[in-house]
């Protein structure tokens, strides 16, 4: 077995990079290349020992040498620099610190079509990283430049403009200004050339159309749609990785103006095409399920099309393959949650395939992205009511990890775990006390106190779904847990959709048996006083369900809710309940009218007073008026309402 | 007393084919959370009975005119529980479903011969022959008519003794929240009435809870 002898130590080899002899520098440089390539442990330690800027100041040296003998340094070094940027965010920190993109920007303008193909290289392979400078495209000579790598003749600078773009164009003025500089031009000319500049084309013209009509619009009409057939024709490129990024532009066309396809055979084959890629063992197999994900996001005909493809089987089975990737299984993750989204015969065909086990291991996946794929996943699955009622979910297979990540370390994560657990605590199959004690409920309200508004606003959505249809002791659990006064800070969180959860938790938490309503008069009522207090400040449907709810209830509570909707004259707060029965928002009138139903419920005893009291107040003439509203729901009601105070014989309201 | 809306409404023929057909009415009394509870009539020509019925509505989906909840028979003979089924319903909304059943062993002549039986279908009728209502709008129509199917038991196994396989015609008022409906099964006695009324849980009053899928 061949042993490290004192020469061969990286250590050794970084010393003799700095020889004096030309040739031994070579040498050193070409043995050093050879070490790196395709090997991370060799790059980083090679990152660790300074490598990099000891590199990085031989091509300096030998860039300012301005002697022609120096070429094969200068090439050597560059592909060193391009080597350590590739794949490792260490060593494209390194590069970037040590000063040597400007200098691999001047070999692009060197006499030597080889130094140009290896600085171009080298930077492509810089800018494919997330860690890349931005290229401002505003700028006039940064465009004059980028126009002229991609008119260039050497594969690698036009590869490189291509790169460019993809990493630095983001927003709509920079795709823009990027069309109306005719680079769809360049990149429709790129696409009859080498494989490589297809593809970065392909990638590129995704980047550029994406999410933008005006472009898209340019894009499909150009060359009397020449352009794009020639785009759509590469979907049955003999590459497959250019297949892939053919679907990717067509899809980006497809989400965001439909209507320029004109191929109603399109979608079918788009789906079928990234299903078949989905078999390919390297990276074009990792990307397939993103870009169907993307493909079907939203969209239910193109689910069902998926679906009628097997999508749910074929993604399944790849699940089934091991040892995987981790980012093909986000991807398979992501793509099978957006199939599961709207479509049930889509999740029971998931779950028929009994793929939740995988679901649930992959919550104690390494990867963070998995883990938020997975419970993403775990989300759309539960969408499904006719699961929920049979009590699909609420097993310690899916708890018990689902549970543990509300711990996790990344506040996506717990997040993404919340959402999922939003869904499955809509337990109608009578299993949430189980979930209550396992001290979950400690953790959700932990998790509402948060700084973080999207971990606070998913807490308490969680919360609010638990306590809907609950029994009387799981309320008690949750309410002793939560306490008065955080429930008090929710309702007047800075955050609106904290604040319409909260509203939502207490609306769950007064129904069903009389007794419940008691909880918002705890504390002197002071949580009815807060609901009081926001109705007053904006209009919440939530808000108005919860008094609505409480209206329900005995005469004491209907007194309070009376109180809290006419608040007396010299306090001088204005009547909201007028304002909502008014508002443009028909969910909003209902609740509102709902609550005048509940306050003048026949039979109970000060209903007739409180009639007198609301026709004071000039709700009943609203009312009237709402007998013809345009919601059918709050005609009825309003007819209802009407109906039960003339039951007291008093016609005049 | 919550006052009747009057049965009059007719319900307007929607002009010309591409109109975009509205979904029915959103009728809080028909909204997830909310109970029943009632008779079911399973008399037959050797005994007459009744079972007592409570239902809880647990999903809704207008746009798909999807509609889901649970049904509980109380007093059935032959179980010493009560008997918890899960059904889905389908919303007679024109769009997504019409008044032809097209599946279940139902004819076009069973799904007349039953809607009929609900006073408020007749100004419907004649229509809803023709081509199951499908040029009719039905979105300001005080009635939601619709198919509930039973998918299966909750609380007990398939080997109770009991069915499943037919299917029940309803008709929802969304003036009080009553419900009344037919069950239709070749193989069980006809017209098997079910009478149900909104609950309102010892309250004095109608309270809504709601809860919401991410």
């Amino acid at each position: 077995m061949p042993t490290s002898g004192p020469n061969n130590k990286p250590e050794d080899l970084i010393a003799r990079l700095s020889s004096s002899d030309g040739e031994a520098k070579l040498k050193s440089l070409r043995e050093l290349k050879n070490q790196i390539i395709g090997n991370r442990t060799k790059k980083l330690s090679y990152v660790k020992l300074g490598a990099v800027p000891a590199v990085v100041s031989i091509l300096a040296l030998a860039v300012e040498s301005g002697d022609s003998s120096a070429s094969s340094v200068i090439i050597q070094s560059a592909a060193i620099i391009g080597s350590f940027a590739c794949g490792i965010d260490a060593g494209v920190r390194a590069v970037l610190d040590s000063g040597s993109f400007s200098i691999l920007v001047r070999l692009i303008s060197h006499s030597n079509n080889k130094v140009v193909d290896a600085g171009a290289r080298s930077l492509k392979i810089i800018y494919q990283s997330k860690l890349a400078p931005k290229y401002d495209f505003f700028q006039k000579e940064n465009m004059e430049s980028l126009l002229s790598l991609l008119n260039s003749e050497i594969e690698n600078v036009t590869g490189l403009g291509a790169s460019i773009i993809t990493h630095s164009c983001q927003t709509s003025a920079e795709q823009k200004i990027l069309c109306e500089a005719g680079v769809l031009k360049k990149f429709q000319k790129l696409l009859q050339g080498s494989q490589n500049q297809r593809d970065a084309s392909l990638e590129s013209l995704a980047t550029i159309i994406k999410n933008n009509p005006v472009v898209i619009s340019e894009f499909v009409e150009a060359d009397n749609r020449q352009y794009l057939r020639a785009v759509i024709e590469l979907i049955n490129d003999r590459y497959y990785r250019t297949r892939l990024l053919a679907c990717m532009c067509l899809t980006a066309i497809w989400n965001t103006s439909p209507s320029c396809l004109q191929d109603v055979g399109l979608g079918t084959k788009l789906i079928m095409i990234l299903l078949e890629l989905l078999d390919d063992p390297g990276q074009v197999g990792d990307d397939a399920p993103f870009a169907l994900a993307s493909l079907i996001a939203e969209k239910e005909d193109m689910q069902k099309l998926a679906f009628e493809m097997d999508a749910v089987d074929k993604l399944c089975s790849q699940l089934r393959k091991t040892p995987l990737q981790a980012k093909r299984i986000q991807g398979i993750f992501l793509a099978l949650a957006e199939l599961c989204s709207k479509l049930e015969f889509c999740r029971s065909r998931l779950l028929y395939l009994q793929v939740l086990e995988l679901v649930t291991d992959a919550f104690a996946h390494d990867s963070s992205e998995v883990r938020i794929a997975a419970c993403i996943c775990l989300k759309s699955v539960s969408r499904s009511v006719k699961s929920l009622s049979a009590g699909l979910f609420m097993n310690e297979m899916i708890l018990v990890p689902l549970i543990k990540l509300l711990n996790d370390y990344s506040c996506s994560v717990q997040v993404a775990a919340l959402g999922a657990i939003s869904n499955i605590v809509v337990d109608f199959a009578a299993r949430r006390p189980t979930f209550v004690q396992c001290g979950v409920v400690k953790q959700l309200v932990h998790l509402s106190t948060s700084m973080d508004s999207t971990v606070r606003v998913n807490a308490v959505w969680a919360l609010r779904n638990l306590v809907f249809l609950a029994d009387g002791g799981s309320k008690e659990g949750i309410f002793l847990e939560l306490t008065t006064s955080t429930l008090l800070s929710l309702i007047c969180d800075s955050e609106s959709p904290v604040q319409e959860q909260a509203l939502g938790f207490v609306r769950n938490l007064v129904d069903g048996c009389v007794e419940s309503i008691d909880y918002v008069f705890t504390e002197d009522g002071v949580i009815l006083h807060a609901i009081g207090r926001q109705l007053r400040r904006a209009s919440k449907t939530e808000g108005m369900y919860v008094l609505s709810n409480v209206a329900s209830g005995t005469e004491l509570h209907k007194e309070a809710v009376l109180h809290q909707l006419l608040p007396s004259a010299s306090s001088g707060a204005q009547s909201f309940l007028l304002k909502f029965l008014q508002s443009d928002d028909s969910r909003l009138r209902t609740a509102a009218v709902w609550s005048v139903v509940n306050l003048t419920f026949p039979c109970s005893p000060g209903a007739y007073a409180r009639v007198v009291k609301l026709r004071n107040a000039g709700i009943y003439s609203q009312v009237k008026h709402m007998v013809n509203d345009s919601s059918l729901d709050v005609k009825l009601r309003a007819r209802t309402a009407l109906g039960q105070s003339m039951t007291f014989g008093d016609s005049s309201t | 007393m919550p006052v009747r809306v009057s049965e009059s409404s007719v319900p307007s023929q929607i002009s010309g084919s591409s109109s975009g057909q509205s979904s029915p009415p959103a009728c809080t009394l028909l909204s997830v959370g909310q109970a029943f509870s009632g008779t079911q009539n399973v008399s037959s020509v050797q005994n007459n009975e009744a079972w007592r019925v409570n239902v809880r509505i647990q999903g809704c989906d207008l746009d798909h005119g999807y509609l889901c909840g649970t049904m509980e028979a109380l007093n059935v003979p032959m179980a010493d529980t009560p008997v918890v089924t899960f059904w889905e319903g389908e919303i007679v909304d024109t769009k997504n479903y019409t008044f032809f059943t097209g599946k279940w062993d139902a004819t076009p002549e069973d799904d007349i011969r039953h809607w009929t039986k609900f006073q408020s279908f007749s100004p419907l009728m004649n229509q809803a022959k023709v081509d199951g209502g499908k040029s009719l709008d039905l979105s300001n129509y005080p009635y939601i008519f619709m198919r509930w199917k039973e998918q299966y038991f909750v609380n007990v196994g398939t080997d109770c003794g009991l069915t499943i396989a037919g299917f029940y015609y309803v008709c929802f008022s969304c003036a009080d929240g009553s419900i009344n409906g037919f069950y239709y099964d070749p193989n069980s006695s006809p017209f098997q009435k079910l009478e149900l009324k909104s609950t309102n849980e010892g309250r004095s009053g109608f309270s809504f809870s709601s809860y919401e899928l991410q």
